[in-house]
């Protein structure tokens, strides 16, 4: 584990080098900004596009992170040749995924908490007080991240046996597949061949399912999420991870680097 | 490069930029005589603007909200009557999230109130409201809003009197609402209760532009009664008299009336020649709002 951990380590350094970071000037201008506009622009909704803007921002930021970063984790090494360096040492194959997963995954938490501050503070800018009801703003938050996990390993699994350019469709197009698992599921009969109604029925509930990380509505307007939600939420995250992470691993093992 | 084309350059880019905004002028003049309203709900599919946001329906909600602010107040403020993208604004806000309760408070006001003031769709402004019950209903304030419709915009005072009984029944509803919802089932329209129902909108209202409305039409409450006022003490004068006044000083002269009467704003009621009193033709009273009685 102390090989992954370094691997992990490297990586969260590396991005923080690529001045990933920087994103966060940017956002914190952004809900500033808003915070101020909004008031003067529109009716009774200052706090709710405070939470949905943020939250919104947190995630179009942390995707973009997740896709564009996390596709280049292993091809950049294999491009630059410092894989080559890497798997020389004793370091097996699938503890270089898991670090590199694990290092992305730290980035996008740190970026995550720091995005979440900017947001409380806006908040609070515009509330003068934060209340009991603004944790579903933390949850939404938390499940931001759980969707950022998942979406980091798909880019990697793409990028394990596939053209970073091509790793980036699939794994932007998987994304969007997971926002309709809803209306995959049900589609009006008499709409469509019930055999093939049959097959996107069996697929929706294979594709990962983004539906359930969001929650952006119901942290903007103040709603309990329940435990148990938040329960099955970070069980099917970390299940469908592991899984994902496990193909990775087992392609990656099986691939000819030379 | 040298100090020189630095300078040069910095110049070029200061004219250049200049150059740049004073062709946006030209550019803007052509599009605005050329615009097309409806090009402000290019999409008026709900279904598909939601399908559109992905996960981030709820902040396109706040975003078309925010239009639909904008766009109301540039109609009010450039006195425009037409406001026929008002509800395909609302329809697709209200779709996006379907929570977001200022769309159903707000909306079904600027929808139901009789031009100027709004579209004078006090129908769409009760689709708008069931839309939100279905979604909310636990939402007693949606009740509320329905009964403020069907009283004001409908006069159909018995669905009034069931939309304030039904919210009554939620414990967090307004204590008043089941008395009012008993008293409009008895008396239908009455001052007394258009007067209590916007005294109640001005007191518990955070929101300016609504304070200013309710207070607008208390103000016209408050006419309306002086006028009737007015005119039972000029049938009174006629009896006396054997002829209507055309002037309220008569009625002073006469004894009927201690001081010149004056409307909310200040400005002195005058008789027609007729003998009915009006409001002056000088008050905003009559300019911006009574071209529809507040109680009726």
């Amino acid at each position: 584990m102390t090989r992954v951990g370094t691997v992990a380590l490297n990586t969260f350094r590396e991005a923080v080098r690529d001045r990933v970071l920087y994103n966060l000037v940017f956002f914190a201008l952004v809900m500033i900004a808003t915070a101020i506009l909004v008031g003067q622009i529109s009716v009774g909704i200052e706090q709710i596009v405070i939470v949905t803007l943020g939250l919104s921002a947190i995630s179009i930021i942390g995707l973009l992170i997740s896709v564009f970063i996390g596709v280049g984790l292993v091809s950049k090494e294999i491009e630059k040749r410092t894989l080559y360096a890497l798997l020389a040492k004793p370091l097996r194959r699938w503890e270089f995924i898991f670090g590199k997963f694990a290092g992305l995954a730290l980035t996008l938490t740190v970026n995550t908490a720091a995005m979440s501050v900017g947001l409380f503070l806006a908040l609070f800018y515009v509330k003068h007080s934060i209340e009991r009801a603004d944790t579903a703003v933390l949850v939404a938050v938390y499940f931001i991240l759980l969707k950022l996990t998942l979406v980091v390993a798909l880019a990697m699994l793409f990028s394990c046996f596939t053209t970073p350019l091509l790793a980036i469709l699939f794994t932007a197009g998987l994304y969007i597949a997971g926002l309709f698992v809803h209306e995959m599921r049900h589609m009006q009969a008499g709409t469509i061949d019930p055999a093939l109604g049959g097959l996107l029925r069996g697929i929706s509930y294979v594709l990962p399912n983004f539906e359930n990380f969001d929650v952006m509505g119901a942290a903007a307007h103040g709603r309990v999420i329940s435990g148990m939600l938040i329960a099955q939420n970070t069980i099917y995250a970390a299940l469908y991870c592991a899984i994902v992470l496990a193909v990775a691993m087992a392609i990656f093992s099986q691939r000819n680097l030379k | 490069m040298n100090l020189k084309s630095y300078t040069a350059l910095f110049l070029f880019v200061l004219l250049g930029l200049a150059g740049v905004g004073h062709l946006q002028k030209y550019i803007d003049a052509q599009q605005s005589s050329a615009a097309n309203e409806d090009d402000q709900v290019m999409l008026r599919s709900s279904k598909l603007v939601k399908g559109l946001s992905l996960e981030y329906a709820p902040l396109a909600a706040d975003i078309y909200w925010t239009r639909v602010v904008q766009y109301f107040g540039n109609k009010q403020a450039g006195k425009q009557v037409d406001l026929r993208l008002l509800w395909p604004l609302l329809d697709v806000t209200s779709v996006l999230d379907p929570q977001l309760m200022p769309v159903y408070d707000f909306g079904s006001t600027f929808l139901s109130d009789a031009p100027p003031r709004g579209a004078g769709r006090p129908d769409l402004a009760v689709e708008l409201l069931e839309r939100g019950l279905k979604a909310n209903p636990d939402q007693w304030r949606l009740y509320y809003d329905l009964g403020f419709v069907y009283y004001f915009d409908m006069k159909d005072y018995a669905k009034a009197s069931a939309s304030l009984y039904e919210g009554s029944k939620n414990p967090k509803a307004l204590i008043w609402m089941k008395t009012m919802a008993a008293k409009i089932a008895t008396e239908g329209n009455s001052v007394e209760t258009s007067n209590f129902l916007w005294q109640d909108v001005y007191n518990t209202t955070k929101d300016p532009l609504v304070k200013k409305n309710a207070l607008r039409h208390l103000q016209l409450l408050r006419a309306e009664e002086d006028i009737k006022q007015i005119d039972t003490l000029a049938d009174e004068y006629q009896k006396r008299f054997g002829r209507r006044p055309v002037r309220t000083s008569e009625l002073m002269q006469s004894g009927l009336l201690r001081g010149e009467p004056v409307d909310p704003l200040g400005y002195p009621y005058i008789l027609s020649e007729a003998g009915k009193a009006e409001l002056n033709s000088k008050t905003p009273l009559r300019d911006k709002w009574f071209k529809e009685p507040a109680s009726k």
